[in-house]
Parts: C-alpha cells; sequence; structure tokens
C-alpha cells in the first residue's frame, strides 16, 4: 500500500475509533421520528394492525415456594405479541409483566438483558400488591435472559419460565423469549 | 484467509472495538473492571467480531456479571464459554441464523447439547422457522434432567411435527409441572412431546366448536 493510502486509512480508523456520545434528547427526537412515520404508515392502511400489538397472551402459573422459603414466583416465561402474520416489524417491543409471588420481601426489581442487567435507574421496580410484586415493561423482541432481585441481594429465578442455562455466576437465571407479531 | 474474513477484519478496523465502544459509554466497564480484565474482555470480543458472531450477547454476560458482583476473571471465563458455544452454533446453523437464535442455541450447547443436534433441525425445519424458542426450551429441559438424547429426540419431532412455539410453549410447562410432580425427566419429556401437537385440522375444529 502507498504512503499516501496508509495516512489515509490511518485518519479513517483513529476518527472512527473516536466514540460516538448521544445527547441526552436523542431518544425524545428518534421516538417523535417512529411515532410521525407510524402515524403515516397507518393512515396508509399498511401496518394498521400494530395498534393491537399490545395484546399479550400470558401464561402464567404458579410455583412452589422457594428454598430460602420466602418467595413463589409466577411470571411471563414466554409471551406473544397480537397482530396478522407476516407484518413482522423488526425490533418491535411488547408489553410484557413480571410477577412475583413474594410476602415478605421488602422490595423486588426485574434485571435482565433487556436492561443491560442495570440495578440502578433502569432496573425494573415492582410494585406490591399484597405479596405479590409486579411490573410490566416493554421488552424488545427476542430471546431475553432475566433474574429477579429480592431485597437487593437475593437472585431468584422465574420457576414459571424456562431456565436460562449455566448458571455461570453462580445465581440463577430465566430464559423469556418474546415473540413478534408474525411468529 | 476467506473474503468474508478478511471483510470482518477490516470492519473491526473500521469500526473500532466493541467494547472500547461501551466502555466509553457505560461507567460501570471501567469502574468495576480492572484494566486486564478490561484488556481480556475486549481481546474476546474483538475476536468473536472477526468471526461472525454477534458481540451483543457477550456484552450483555458482561452486565450480567456485573450485577451478580462476579470478580473479573470470572467474567472473563463466562464471556470466553458463550463466545465458543455460540461459534459453534454459528458453524452448524450458518449465517442464515438470527442472533436470537444463536444465543438460544449458545445456551443448548451449554447445557450440553451437541452443536450438530441443533444443525440437524435447522436442516430439518427449513429457513424460515425460528429455531430460538424450541432451541430455548432444549436448553431448559436438558437442565431439568432429561437425557440430551431424549430431550433432542422430543424436540426434533415436535420442529418435524410442525408444532407451533405456542405448542412447545406448553410442552416445556407441561414437562417441568410433571419432573416437579417426581416424574422421571425422560419419561415425561418422551410422554408429553407424543401428546403436544395436535394436528393443525382438528385443532381448527376444536376452535370453531
Amino acid at each position: 500500500m502507498p504512503d499516501w493510502g496508509r495516512t489515509t486509512l490511518e485518519l479513517m480508523v483513529q476518527e472512527l475509533q473516536h466514540p460516538v456520545r448521544l445527547d441526552e434528547s436523542f431518544d425524545r427526537r428518534v421516538m417523535v421520528r417512529v411515532r410521525r412515520l407510524y402515524a403515516e404508515r397507518r393512515r396508509r392502511g399498511i401496518v394498521g394492525w400494530l395498534g393491537a400489538a399490545v395484546n399479550i397472551t400470558r401464561r402464567p402459573a404458579w410455583a412452589a415456594a422457594l428454598a430460602a422459603g420466602v418467595v413463589a414466583v409466577v411470571s411471563a416465561g414466554i409471551v406473544r405479541g397480537g397482530g396478522h402474520p407476516g407484518t413482522l416489524s423488526t425490533g418491535e417491543t411488547i408489553p410484557v409483566q413480571f410477577v412475583l409471588v413474594a410476602p415478605d420481601a421488602r422490595s423486588v426489581a426485574v434485571v435482565g438483558d433487556f436492561n443491560n442487567w442495570g440495578l440502578g435507574d433502569t432496573a425494573l421496580v415492582a410494585v406490591n400488591h399484597n405479596g405479590v410484586w409486579s411490573v410490566s415493561a416493554t421488552v424488545r423482541t427476542g430471546v431475553h435472559r432475566y433474574a429477579f432481585l429480592v431485597n437487593g441481594k437475593q437472585w431468584v429465578a422465574d420457576p414459571t419460565a424456562p431456565r436460562a442455562a449455566g448458571d455461570d455466576f453462580g445465581q440463577p437465571s430465566s430464559a423469556l423469549v418474546v415473540e413478534g407479531s408474525s411468529q | 484467509m476467506s473474503t468474508c474474513t478478511a471483510r470482518n477484519i477490516l470492519a473491526v478496523l473500521l469500526i473500532g472495538s466493541a467494547f472500547r465502544s461501551a466502555e466509553a459509554q457505560d461507567p460501570r466497564l471501567t469502574n468495576r473492571l480492572d484494566a486486564p480484565t478490561r484488556k481480556a474482555l475486549s481481546a474476546l470480543i474483538d475476536s468473536a467480531r472477526v468471526q461472525g458472531i454477534p458481540v451483543e450477547p457477550l456484552m450483555e454476560k458482561v452486565y450480567q456479571g456485573l450485577a451478580m458482583n462476579a470478580d473479573g476473571a470470572r467474567i472473563v471465563v463466562a464471556v470466553r464459554s458463550l463466545t465458543h458455544e455460540m461459534g459453534n452454533a454459528h458453524r452448524v446453523l450458518g449465517s442464515v441464523a438470527t442472533t436470537d437464535e444463536l444465543k438460544a442455541a449458545a445456551s443448548a450447547v451449554h447445557a450440553g447439547v451437541p452443536a450438530v443436534e441443533l444443525g440437524k433441525m435447522k436442516k430439518q425445519s427449513g429457513l424460515r422457522r425460528s429455531l430460538t424458542l424450541p432451541f430455548t426450551v432444549l436448553a431448559d429441559i436438558v437442565s431439568r434432567g432429561v437425557p440430551v438424547q431424549t430431550a433432542a429426540n422430543a424436540i426434533r419431532s415436535l420442529v418435524g411435527a410442525g408444532a407451533k412455539d405456542k405448542d412447545i410453549s406448553d410442552f416445556q410447562r407441561n414437562v417441568s409441572v410433571d419432573i416437579e410432580k417426581g416424574a422421571q425427566p425422560a419419561a415425561a419429556a418422551e410422554t408429553r412431546a407424543k401428546g403436544a401437537v395436535v394436528p393443525t385440522s382438528k385443532a381448527e375444529n376444536h376452535e370453531h366448536e
């Protein structure tokens, strides 16, 4: 490669390696564009069905008390969005309800792949309804690993959901498959 | 060197390290991981990308380790293991597999299912049928004690019979309940697989009743 070519490439690499920083209004601006696009398409009748995608077929099942004797868990496991076949929009999000029966818990949060396992701002904090803790969240279609965090220290898998194979970090976790509308 | 590999290496050169980009945006990575761990993870993740393996699941594994207070060495081992499993899955499923399928397949491989079994299922089911859920259920029932071959046969028979994801999801739930009630895992899987698929015409008639 001639010298001028290598220099140019090095400059390109150097420039492209700078991290892209997104300002705080980025999400808002993207969502405004998405909503506008959605409204236009809906007017044209192409994906008018999309509004029905909030229908969830949830498969709750009650589970046994855990070894700690504290909690029994019920949750999403596998959920499916509504809609018509053949019209999947890539990366769509589906509302999912996570439920944990934990009468003695002082706090319950849900963390997983869908929120980058964030224990801070992005944790889904469940609300206590007489020992039944629940939280709803929109989760991107796909397969996610997740777990409940009880009282900020005890990791609990969802016994109603498939197990995530391998407790790499000595803690249990579950698998959640969120299907798109067309599947 | 194949054209594809050369293209991937060039992509890494041009785009930069996925891990370093994440580092710049998420303070957890720099605050919680020491320099040698970050270097090892960066190398692993870049190497995965060169092989055409999606890196998002690898980053998710790093975040999971951080959330669960694992030390750096353990996170590196987990990410290396996942890279290896996703690589195996990628080889047998080919480039048609989605990231989700690869992630689910890696889970099954982790549970002990040979990657070739997954490849057979993909061939049998055709390109359009997503096997994300079947692979997830396969990993689950193996982790509940169903022997690998029995589990693979059960899932393959379901997929081959045209079972929909809902049928396979019901199958998983039934098998896990049977096992919790004391059934032999193999017997539970074999028995439930036989009754898991209702022929389409009958199912449709039933719905109209």
